[in-house]
């Protein structure tokens, strides 16, 4: 399952979930953390937990990591429950925290080598080194790595047992942009090998550039599930359409097209629409009628991520921010 | 099990080569005990304790022999786990299928080893420099006064870790909670006396007197008492049941 030669578009994606979670609600004393999340992750993907700080990415990780039990919920990892056998699935799954150290002064090729110890089939030295990009520094001592280098050897200790799944929590909070961009590399390196990646963040390109599938965290419910498009398109916005204005229009020579909700902005002309493909129909007749032509500048744009988490996170405000 | 062993040796290794690294650790627990043997000791050369024929060297260097297993049990296992849970070091280990045995017993091997080595290092100088040797007939009696010296305070260092609020703080909290006690133990000084005896009850209370006086009696003729045994088993039993009870693996 695991072959790590040539792969295109994750044939290792298959309909078996290696996550579950039913549910799953959370209370720490009287504040409610998690109010009834579900989802599920399906082998070979990279999941995307998405949504602003304190909305309960890191309580549901380390739900499924099997360092707390759940106020109540169902939750399964690769077939087990981690609270009772959370033994079981360290051996199977590597974990990223939010912070966590390193002995200072070990190498880091000989602090992936004692990792390696821990696990029963652990993948080679070399092959770690190199999905994390970190050969050069393999002799170096852990406290002379950058802050980017470290978080590369965090996923270098969480893979040196094969794992099926990999959790990584907030892998870039907190990174200069040269940095998150080795860190992405990193991690579509780990994608590349098969694994089943379930990641947290509250960074929007992050997840749109990362994930095959994300669900959106708020205020400790799932608020949407789906691919970057399903996402946007099921919170309901509007496909955008936009060109530059004819002079003719701006002029006031031709009247507008009918029916559509124009605004004109100086040089672009935008109109927003839940039908895009007869809005398009609508107003290359519109033009074809007043001879403008093909309309100059023509761009549609599916409706984004960020317009949809905005949307989500922003109307409710301070509600996000609990917890 | 082997697999538990092999996983603890292997850690062990680790912390080996990681304490060596660290001029910090190396310094102070080997250099700061040997200055003071050398220092101390040469300030004691030709004298005898008062009224006896016994050389004030051969019971500084037993002294000198549990200052170095408490600066390398207590002070440095105890800063060393404080530094390792603050810094988040623990809580990865979590992340692991690596048996907490496993990992604990290698940080204890490694412990035991750099005890050890302080404790030849210690007997050698003190051996080489002003000619104290241990009474042939009370070996086994050192080498048990060693062991029980080497576990009581690595279970007190372990204690005292839970207790440690930062990593910055974990040296110097370790070394100002034994060093009065050890100054007023007279482990620095063969001839130190006249403490009002409640302090002396008080400096008999704790576990720096009774393991120089088990190390002392293995060098010159002065019996320990059924006390000094006593407390050492006391202390390491409470310092186990408080590290248990209050181990976390995380700040």
């Amino acid at each position: 399952m695991t072959d790590t030669s040539v792969i295109d578009d994750h044939p290792a994606v298959t309909d078996q979930l290696a996550v579950q979670v039913r549910g799953l609600r959370m209370a720490f004393g009287a504040t409610e953390v998690l109010r009834g999340v579900d989802f599920g992750v399906r082998y070979g993907e990279v999941f995307c937990l998405l949504g602003p700080n304190g909305a309960g990415k890191t309580t549901t990780l380390e739900i499924l990591e099997g360092f707390r039990p759940p106020t109540a919920g169902e939750v399964r990892v690769l077939g087990l429950d981690p609270a009772t056998q959370a033994a079981k699935l360290r051996e199977r799954a590597g974990m990223v925290l939010q912070e966590c150290g390193f002995p200072r002064q070990a190498r880091v090729g000989e602090l992936i080598e004692v990792w390696r110890s821990y696990y029963p089939s652990p993948r080679p030295l070399g092959d770690l080194l190199e999905v994390v990009e970190l050969t050069e520094v393999r002799n170096t001592q852990v406290r002379k790595l950058s802050g980017g280098q470290r978080r590369r050897l965090d996923f270098a200790l969480a893979l040196a047992g094969d794992p099926d799944l990999v959790f990584l929590d907030e892998p870039t909070t907190g990174f200069d942009p040269e940095a998150r961009r080795r860190c992405w590399a990193a991690i579509e390196n780990l994608r590349g090998l098969g694994k089943t990646i379930l990641l947290t963040t509250h960074y929007l390109d992050e997840a749109e550039r990362l994930a095959d599938r994300i669900a959106i965290l708020r205020a400790g419910r799932i608020e949407l599930t789906g691919t970057t498009h399903e996402v946007a398109t099921r919170a309901g916005l509007a496909t955008r359409i936009s060109f530059t204005t004819p002079s003719a229009l701006r002029r006031r020579q031709i009247p507008p097209p009918d029916g559509i909700e124009l605004v004109i902005s100086g040089s672009q002309a935008v109109c927003h629409t839940d039908n895009a493909a007869m809005t398009l129909r609508v107003l290359l007749a519109w033009a074809g009628e007043h001879r403008l032509g093909d309309l100059d500048g023509l761009a549609v744009t599916a409706p984004r991520l960020e317009d949809t988490y905005l949307q989500l996170t922003g109307a409710a405000g301070g509600q996000a921010d609990r917890a | 099990m082997t697999r538990t062993i092999r996983l603890a040796g292997r850690q062990a290794l680790l912390e080996q080569r990681s304490f060596w690294r660290s001029a910090e650790y190396a310094l102070f627990t080997f250099v700061f005990p040997l200055m003071i043997l050398l220092l101390i000791g040469a300030a004691n050369v030709g004298s005898h304790l008062p009224g006896t024929t016994i050389k004030n060297t051969t019971v500084f260097v037993p002294g000198i022999l549990a200052f170095g297993i408490i600066v390398a049990a207590y002070v440095n296992l105890g800063s060393k786990v404080a530094v390792l849970r603050h810094d988040g070091v623990l809580k990865r280990i979590r992340t692991t299928p690596l048996p907490s045995g496993a990992y604990l017993g290698g940080l204890l091997v490694s412990t035991i080893v750099t005890a050890l080595l302080i404790t030849v290092a210690t007997g050698l100088i003190g051996w080489l420099a002003f000619g104290a040797v241990p009474r042939a007939d009370e070996s086994l009696a050192l080498v048990g006064g060693l062991i029980l010296g080497i576990v009581c305070f690595a279970s007190l260092g372990l204690a005292i870790s839970s207790v440690i609020t930062s990593s910055e703080s974990a040296g110097p909290v370790a070394y100002a909670s034994f060093l009065p006690i050890a100054i007023i133990s007279g482990v620095f000084d063969p001839t130190f006396s006249g403490l009002p005896s409640w302090l002396s009850r008080v400096v008999a209370a704790f576990p720096v007197k009774p393991l120089a006086e088990v190390l002392q009696n293995a060098y010159a003729v002065r019996p320990f008492t059924a006390w000094d045994l006593a407390s050492l088993a006391l202390w390491t039993a409470g310092g186990a049941c408080f590290a248990v009870w209050r181990f976390r693996w995380q700040s």
